[in-house]
C-alpha cells in the first residue's frame, strides 16, 4: 500500500539542524515537495532565505530555487524571479511546468523592461546578466521548438536586433516571418527611432532572401523615408523581365495608396535621374521627363490623364500625345513579341530596350504621380455609383425652407454622397432650391462641387470656371472663395499643376472671403509639400490680421508643412499669442497640430507649450497636437495626457478636443477605443460625451465594431442635441461600408429624425450629415485611415481632424472627403488597363449587396440607371431579385452555363460575356435551392466593390484563371495581374476604353445650356451639360 | 552504511542517554540522522523496500529517544525539531509498523510543550491530527484535561496537576507551565484592573514573596507605589488631539476632486 506523507514539517525541521549535510538533504527533499507543501515551507521561508544569504553554505543555488518556488506560490513573482535567477543553472527552462512558464514570462517581462529603460536612458544600470542568460536560453529554446513568432516578438520587445536577425535567418519560412516582423513592428513598436532601426534590419534581411520581396522592401523604405533606394529598386525592376515590371507597377500602386505625396514625388524625381538620357523624341512626349526640374508631377499627369480621361477639351492634346505615345503604349504589353515595325523610332537598334524601358518608366510615373490611379478610382466611382437620389429628395422635402443649417447640411450630404463620382444630377435638378444658399452657405455649396468632382484633375479647373475669380466683373466673393476651396479639394494631395493658379488668385484677391478660399485651396493642393514660396505668401496673409483670411491661412500653413515639425512653428505660436482674433488663433492652433503630425516624441516640446497655455484655444490646439503627433500609436503617455485634460480642463472646448483626440491616438487599435472612452461617454459634461462619440467614430471608422455601436446607441438618445449630433455622425462613420443588414436600422433612425419637425435643429443636421456619410461616394467609399498596407493615410487623418472643426466653421466639414477611399478591387494587366476577369467571393451574395433603393411613389432613383457596363454590383442585386422571383427559370440558365464552362463546376465567366456571367451567378444561386435558399459564393467582375468585411472572402481562381495577382493576399485596392496567356487577346471592361471613361462626361464646355439636364438620368449621356452656375440666380 | 551499523550506533546513543552523557548523545544523534537520510523506506520517500519496516522502527526509536533527550536537556527548540521529525512516523507511517510504546507519552509531552509555549491554536491542530485510538492514551487525556482547565481559568487545578505527572520527563515542562499560567493571569489583570494591591496580586499570580512580586511587576513595566500596583502608568499622557491641518487638507482634496468629477 502506497503511503504519502501529509505534511512537510518533518523535513522542515531538518533545516534547523546544525549539520550542513542534513540541511542539504532537507533542501533536496523540499525542492521536490515544495509544490505540494509550499504553505508549510512558506512559514519557514526565512531560514531558506538565510541559507541563500549565507556565503558559507555550499548549496545556495538550491536554497534559492526552493525559495523561488515558494514565492511563486505566494504570488510574489518579483521575489520568485530574483531567487530563480539566484538558482542559476538549477532553474530548468525546459521543464514544462506552470512554475517555469510563469517565471519565464516574468523574466522576459522584466528583461524587456530593463532593456527598454537602458535604450532610452543611457545612464541606467546595465541589464542583469543573469536575466540576459535566461532570455538567451529562452531564444534558443524557441528556435529549437520552431516557435519563431514568439521569439521574434520577444526580440523586438527587448530590442535585440541581433537576435531578430539570427532567428529570421535560421527559420525555414523566412518570407512569412519577415512579413510578420514587419507587421508587428509597424503596429506594436512604440519608439519611433527603434522602429526605424528594425525597418532597416528588415530591409537588409528582405534583400538577402533568395527572392526578395520587393513590395515589402519598398514599404519599409517608405517608412524610413528613403526615396533614393526605392527609386533604385524600381529602376532595377523596370529593366528586368515582364514580371518584374508588373511588380514595379504593383509597388507603385502601393506607394500611391499610402498617400505620402512628397515621398512619392521624390521617388519619381530620382527615377528620372536614373533613367538613361533621353534620345531625341517627338516634342510632346519628350517634354514630360525633361521638364521635371521643379515640378515633377506636372507633365506626367496632364499627358496620360488626357489619354485616359479623354477630356473633350483636351482632345487635340490627346491626339498629339497619342502620336508620341503610341509606340510606348504598344511596346509595354507586347514586350514579348517585338513590334519594332510599329515603332517608328529614330534609333531602332538601341530603342527596343530603351524604349520599352522608357514606356515602363512613363507608366510608373503615371502611377506615382497619381494620375492613373486617381483616374481609375474616378472611373470606378462613376460607373458603380449607387447613391440613392431619393434619400436626398426626401431630406430636401423634409426640411423647412427657412432653415439654413439643415439646408447646408443637405448640400453637404449630397456632396459627400457623390464624392468623386462627378455626378451632380441633384444639384442640377434643384437649382432654385440651391440658390437659397447665401453668403457662407454659398461658399460651402460651391466647395461641395469640389468634393463631387474630387480627383477630376484634368478638368477640375474648367468645371469650376464659372465660379472662379476672373479679371473684371466678379460674381460673388463667396462663390469665388468656395470655388478656390473646391479646386483645392479636387486636387488635394496632387496639386502641382493647380498650385500656380491658386497662388495667383491668392495674390490678387483683395476680399477676405476669397482669400479664405484661396488659402484653404492652396493648403490642400500643396499638402505636405513644404513649399517655401507658398509659406511666405500664406504668412503674409496671416499677418494682415484679418480674422477670416487669417484663420484659413493658419489651417493652410499647417496643411502645407504637415508632419515637418518645422522650426517656423515657434514663429506661428508667437503670432497666435500676439493676435486678438480668436479665429486666427484657432487656425494657427490647428495648423501647429498638423505640423507635428506623426512626430510622436518630437512634438513633446510644442505639446507642453500649448497644453499649458493660458489661452483655451491654444490648449485646444495642444490636444489636437497630441492626437495628431501620436496618431495611431496607442501611446500610453499620450492617452494619459488626453484623459487628464479631458477631466480637468476648465474649458469645455479643450475637454471635447481631448476626448476626440483619443480617437486619433487609438486609431491603430479600434477595439480598444470604446473601452477607453466608455466612462467618458457617461460624463455629466455634454462636451465630453460628444467628444467620446466622435472619438469612437474616428477610431472605429468603417469597422462596424459592435462595441462601438453599443457605446453610441445611448448617446443617440442623449438629452443634449449636439451630443445626439455627434453620436449620429460617429455611428455613420462606424457603419460606413458595412453589410446592409447591420446598417438598415440606423438608416431608418436617420430617416425618422430628418422627417421629425419637432426634433432640434442640431440633431437633424447631424442626421443629415450622417446620411451623407453613410452613403458616401455612391456607397463605394469608406473613411479609411490606413492604406491596405497598414500605413496611416496622412491625408485621411488630416481630413478627419479638419472635419471635426466643423463645430466652429461649417465649410470645414468638406474636408471629410479627404478621408474617403474607394473600397474597390481594381485589377490591372500589364497595359495598366482593367481586363475582364472575375474573382470569387465566398459568401452569400445578399450579404454584401448594395442596399435596395428607397421606394416612394415616384420610384425613380439613380440606382436604376441602365448602365450597360455595370457589372457585378448590379448583378448581385439582379441576382437577389431574380432568385426571389423565378427560381425555376434558373434551371435553364444553369444548363446554359454548363455548356460554356465544362471544365469547372464553378462558372468561370471571364471570357464569356456579361449575360453568361449573370447566368453563372444565378445558376449557382439556383443550383441548390433545397438545401440553401442562397448561393454560398458568387463571382465579381473586375472593378468591383469589396467591403472591408468582404476582403477575407475574396479568392482568385488561381491557377485555373488566366490572370493571377502579383502580390499575395491581394483582396482590395489596386491589384496588378499577371497574364498567363499573353498571346490571347485581352478583353477589357468597356469603361476602360479611353474614349468612354467617365472623364469624358462632365468635362466639356461649361457654357452648355442647363436645359439639357432636364431628364434625370443625364449621367450616361455622352455629353451632358455641366451644372448650372447657380450663383447667377439672385439670392433670395 | 547498512541498517546494522545504524542499529549499533542507536544502541550507543541510548546508552549515552541513560548515562546522561548528553554531549556525546547529541553527537550520536546527528550522526544517526545522517544515516536515516540515506534510508529510502523512511518519510518523506516511504519507498516499500524489503528493509522498510526495520528501518522505520529503527528510525522511530532513534527519534523518540532524540525527543526524550532534548526534553531532558530542557531544550525546547531541539524538542520541537526532533518531534517534528518524529511525527510522520506516528501519522503517515503509522500503518507500516507496530505501534510504539512511547507514542502516548511523547505525544502528550508535545502537547504539553505547546501549552507551555501558550500556542493554543497549534495545540488543537495537533490534537486533531492524533488518531482516535491514540487519543485514549492516559497521558494525552491528562494533558487535554489540563488544557481545558487552563482555558476555563481554573489555574489552581492546573497547579494541582503538577502532583500527578504521568512520566518523569513531564516535570520539566510542568514547571514551565507555572510561568505560562502566571503570564496569563498577569495579562488578564492588566485588562481587568487599573490598580491592585501588592498582596492580592501576589496571591493571584502564585508568587511566594512580595519581593518576587515586585520584580515581576517591574518586568512587565507596572508601577509599584508602596503596596499597590498601577498597571497603566503612562495612560494619562496619551491624549490624542485631532490633527486640524490634516482635516483641512482632506477637505481641500475633496473640494478639488469634486471640481473635476467627470
Amino acid at each position: 500500500m502506497a503511503v504519502a506523507i501529509s505534511s512537510a514539517t518533518g523535513v522542515l525541521s531538518l533545516l534547523n539542524e546544525e549539520d550542513d549535510a542534513l540541511r542539504l538533504y532537507a533542501l533536496q527533499v523540499l525542492n521536490k515537495l515544495v509544490h505540494e507543501f509550499w504553505f508549510q515551507v512558506a512559514s519557514s521561508i526565512a531560514s531558506v532565505e538565510a541559507f541563500y544569504e549565507d556565503e558559507e553554505f555550499g548549496h545556495r543555488d538550491l536554497a534559492a530555487l526552493v525559495a523561488s518556488k515558494v514565492f511563486y506560490h505566494l504570488g510574489e513573482l518579483d521575489d520568485a524571479l530574483s531567487y530563480a535567477l539566484g538558482a542559476g543553472a538549477l532553474f530548468d527552462l525546459s521543464e514544462r511546468s506552470e512554475y517555469v512558464e510563469t517565471i519565464l514570462a516574468r523574466c522576459i517581462d522584466s528583461y524587456i523592461e530593463q532593456r527598454q529603460k537602458a535604450a532610452e536612458d543611457k545612464s541606467s544600470p546595465e541589464v542583469d546578466p543573469r536575466l540576459t542568460a535566461i532570455v538567451e536560453r529562452m531564444f534558443d529554446r524557441c528556435t529549437q521548438d520552431a516557435q519563431y513568432e514568439q521569439a521574434i516578438g520577444i526580440a523586438l520587445e527587448s530590442r535585440r536586433l541581433d537576435r531578430l536577425e539570427q532567428i529570421v535567418t535560421a527559420a525555414p519560412d523566412q518570407v512569412h516571418l519577415l512579413a510578420y516582423s514587419l507587421d508587428i513592428c509597424n503596429r506594436l513598436v512604440v519608439s519611433r527611432d527603434f522602429r526605424q532601426e528594425v525597418l532597416r534590419l528588415l530591409i537588409r534581411l528582405y534583400e538577402a532572401a533568395s527572392i526578395p520581396d520587393w513590395v515589402n522592401i519598398c514599404q519599409c523604405l517608405m517608412f524610413l523615408d528613403d526615396p533614393q533606394k526605392v527609386a533604385h529598386i524600381l529602376d532595377r525592376l523596370l529593366k528586368g523581365s515582364q514580371d518584374d515590371c508588373l511588380l514595379a507597377y504593383q509597388i507603385c500602386f502601393d506607394l500611391f495608396e499610402n498617400e505620402m505625396q512628397s515621398f512619392v514625388l521624390q521617388v519619381a524625381e530620382k527615377l528620372d535621374s536614373l533613367a538613361p538620357p533621353p534620345p531625341p523624341q517627338p516634342a510632346a512626349a519628350a517634354a514630360a521627363p525633361a521638364a521635371n526640374g521643379d515640378a515633377p508631377a506636372v507633365p506626367t499627369p496632364s499627358a496620360p490623364a488626357a489619354t485616359d480621361n479623354g477630356a473633350a477639351d483636351g482632345a487635340s492634346a490627346m491626339e498629339t500625345d497619342d502620336a508620341g505615345k503610341a509606340p510606348e503604349a504598344g511596346s509595354a504589353p507586347a514586350a514579348t513579341e517585338p513590334t519594332a515595325a510599329a515603332a517608328p523610332a529614330p534609333a531602332p537598334e538601341e530603342s527596343e530596350e530603351v524604349k520599352s524601358h522608357r514606356a515602363r518608366l512613363a507608366d510608373v510615373k503615371r502611377i506615382l504621380a497619381g494620375s492613373l490611379p486617381i483616374a481609375l478610382h474616378l472611373e470606378f466611382l462613376y460607373s458603380h455609383n449607387h447613391a440613392d437620389l431619393q434619400i436626398l429628395k426626401n431630406m430636401k422635402g423634409a426640411i423647412e425652407a427657412r432653415n439654413s443649417v439643415c439646408h447646408a447640411a443637405v448640400i453637404f450630404a449630397n456632396a459627400i454622397m457623390h464624392s468623386g463620382t462627378t455626378i451632380d444630377t441633384f444639384l442640377r435638378e434643384n437649382l432654385d432650391w440651391l440658390s437659397r444658399a447665401t453668403n457662407w452657405s454659398k461658399f460651402s455649396a460651391t466647395a461641395g462641387l469640389g468634393v463631387i468632382h474630387r480627383g477630376h484633375l484634368s478638368s477640375g479647373r474648367s468645371l469650376l470656371a464659372p465660379y472662379l475669380p476672373t479679371q473684371g466683373a466678379s460674381a460673388s466673393p463667396f462663390s469665388e472663395g468656395g470655388a478656390l476651396y473646391a479646386l483645392g479639394l479636387i486636387h488635394a494631395n496632387h496639386g502641382q499643376d493647380i498650385r500656380s493658379f491658386l497662388l495667383d488668385c491668392l495674390r490678387s484677391a483683395s476680399h477676405e472671403v476669397v482669400q479664405h478660399g484661396a488659402c484653404l485651396g492652396l493648403g490642400l493642393a500643396a499638402l505636405g509639400s513644404n513649399d517655401e514660396e507658398l509659406f511666405e505668401d500664406l504668412k503674409s496673409v496671416l499677418y494682415t490680421d484679418s480674422a477670416i483670411a487669417g484663420e484659413a491661412a493658419g489651417y493652410a500653413l499647417g496643411l502645407l508643412c504637415v508632419g515637418s515639425a518645422t522650426d517656423k512653428a515657434t514663429e506661428l505660436l508667437a503670432y497666435a499669442h500676439d493676435t486678438q482674433h480668436e479665429k486666427i488663433i484657432r487656425g494657427l492652433a490647428m495648423g501647429l497640430a498638423m505640423i507635428m503630425y506623426g512626430r510622436e516624441e518630437g512634438a513633446e516640446t510644442l505639446i507642453e507649450q500649448m497644453s499649458r497655455d493660458q489661452d483655451p484655444i491654444l490648449r485646444y490646439g495642444g490636444m489636437y497636437t497630441i492626437g495628431l503627433a501620436y496618431r495611431g500609436t496607442s501611446n500610453n503617455g499620450a492617452i494619459q495626457k488626453l484623459l487628464h485634460f479631458a477631466v480637468s480642463d476648465v474649458s469645455d472646448n479643450v475637454r471635447r478636443a481631448a476626448v476626440t483626440c483619443l480617437g486619433f491616438v487609438l486609431m491603430n487599435n479600434p477595439a480598444q477605443c470604446p473601452r477607453i472612452v466608455a466612462l467618458l461617454a457617461e460624463s455629466y459634461n455634454p462636451h465630453v460625451r460628444y467628444g467620446a462619440a466622435l472619438a469612437v467614430g474616428l477610431a472605429c471608422s468603417a469597422s462596424g465594431l459592435p462595441a462601438a455601436q453599443r457605446l453610441l446607441e445611448p448617446l443617440m438618445k442623449d438629452a443634449v442635441d449636439f451630443v445626439r449630433q455627434g453620436a449620429l455622425i460617429a455611428s455613420a462613420l462606424v457603419l460606413m461600408q458595412q453589410p446592409e443588414s447591420k446598417v438598415a436600422g440606423f438608416r431608418k433612425q436617420i430617416e425618422k429624425l430628418v422627417a421629425d419637425k419637432h426634433e432640434e435643429v442640431m440633431c437633424r443636421m447631424g442626421a443629415i450629415l450622417a446620411a451623407g456619410i453613410l452613403d458616401a461616394g455612391g456607397r463605394n467609399v469608406a473613411a479609411a485611415l490606413r492604406s491596405p498596407a497598414g500605413h496611416f493615410r496622412r491625408t485621411a487623418v488630416l481630413g478627419l481632424a479638419m472635419f471635426a472643426q466643423y463645430w466652429f466653421w461649417y465649410p470645414l466639414s468638406y474636408f471629410f472627403s479627404l478621408a474617403l477611399r474607394p473600397t474597390a478591387l481594381i485589377g490591372l494587366d500589364s497595359t495598366l488597363r482593367t481586363p475582364q476577369f472575375e474573382v470569387t467571393c465566398q459568401a452569400r451574395p445578399s450579404l454584401f449587396a448594395y442596399p435596395p433603393p428607397v421606394t416612394t411613389e415616384s420610384g425613380k432613383d439613380v440606382a436604376k440607371i441602365p448602365q450597360a457596363v455595370l457589372s457585378t454590383t448590379a448583378r448581385a442585386k439582379d441576382k437577389a431579385k431574380r432568385k426571389a422571383a423565378e427560381k425555376e427559370a434558373t434551371e435553364g440558365d444553369k444548363m446554359d452555363t454548363g455548356d460554356k464552362t465544362p471544365a469547372s463546376g464553378e462558372a468561370e465567366a471571364m471570357e464569356t460575356d456579361e449575360k453568361a456571367g449573370e447566368g453563372a451567378a444565378s445558376a449557382e444561386a439556383g443550383a441548390k435551392p433545397a438545401a440553401a435558399p442562397e448561393a454560398s459564393s458568387f463571382q465579381m467582375a473586375n472593378p468591383s466593390r469589396v467591403l472591408p468585411d468582404q476582403e477575407k472572402f475574396i479568392r482568385f481562381k488561381t491557377p485555373a484563371a488566366r490572370f493571377a495577382p502579383m502580390k499575395r493576399h491581394a483582396a482590395a485596392g489596386f491589384v496588378v495581374l499577371k497574364d498567363s496567356q499573353p498571346d490571347k487577346p485581352v478583353e477589357y471592361t468597356s469603361t476602360a476604353g479611353p474614349a468612354s471613361g467617365p472623364g469624358s462626361q462632365p468635362a466639356p464646355t461649361p457654357a452648355a445650356p442647363p436645359a439639357a439636364a432636364q431628364n434625370g438620368n443625364t449621367a450616361e449621356d455622352d455629353e451632358p451639360p455641366p451644372p448650372e452656375p447657380f450663383e447667377y440666380v439672385p439670392s433670395s | 552504511m547498512g541498517i546494522a551499523e545504524a542499529g549499533k550506533d542507536s544502541g550507543q546513543f541510548k546508552a549515552a542517554i541513560s548515562r546522561k552523557d548528553y554531549t556525546s548523545a547529541k553527537r550520536l544523534l546527528s550522526k544517526l540522522k545522517l544515516h536515516l537520510t540515506e534510508m529510502s523506506g523512511l518519510p518523506p520517500m516511504l519507498e516499500q523496500t524489503s528493509t522498510a519496516s526495520e528501518e522505520l522502527q529503527l528510525a522511530r526509536d532513534v527519534l523518540e529517544h532524540g525527543v526524550l533527550l532534548s526534553a531532558q536537556m530542557d531544550d525546547e527548540r531541539g524538542f520541537e525539531n526532533n518531534y517534528m521529525q518524529l511525527r510522520p512516523y506516528y501519522l503517515d507511517a503509522r500503518s507500516l509498523m507496530p505501534p510504539s510504546q512511547q507514542e502516548g507519552t511523547l505525544t502528550g509531552l508535545n502537547l504539553l510543550r505547546l501549552l507551555v509555549q501558550n500556542r493554543i491554536a497549534e495545540f488543537h491542530t495537533e490534537l486533531e491530527l492524533i488518531p482516535p485510538q491514540a487519543q485514549q492514551d492516559k497521558c494525552i487525556q491528562q494533558i487535554v484535561q489540563l488544557e481545558q482547565r487552563l482555558m476555563e481559568g481554573a489555574y489552581n487545578k492546573v497547579l494541582e496537576a503538577r502532583q500527578h505527572i504521568p512520566h518523569p520527563v513531564y516535570s520539566h515542562f510542568m514547571d514551565k507551565l507555572l510561568n505560562t499560567v502566571q503570564d496569563e493571569v498577569a495579562g488578564c489583570s492588566e485588562q481587568a484592573y487599573d490598580q491592585l494591591s501588592l498582596a492580592e496580586a501576589q496571591k493571584m499570580m502564585f508568587l511566594t514573596s512580595s519581593k518576587q512580586m515586585e520584580e515581576y511587576a517591574t518586568e512587565h513595566g507596572w508601577q509599584v507605589n508602596g503596596s499597590t500596583i498601577k498597571f497603566h502608568p503612562s495612560d494619562e499622557a496619551a491624549q490624542s488631539s485631532l490633527g486640524s491641518a490634516e482635516l483641512i487638507s482632506h477637505s481641500m482634496i475633496y473640494a478639488r476632486e469634486l471640481e473635476r468629477i467627470v
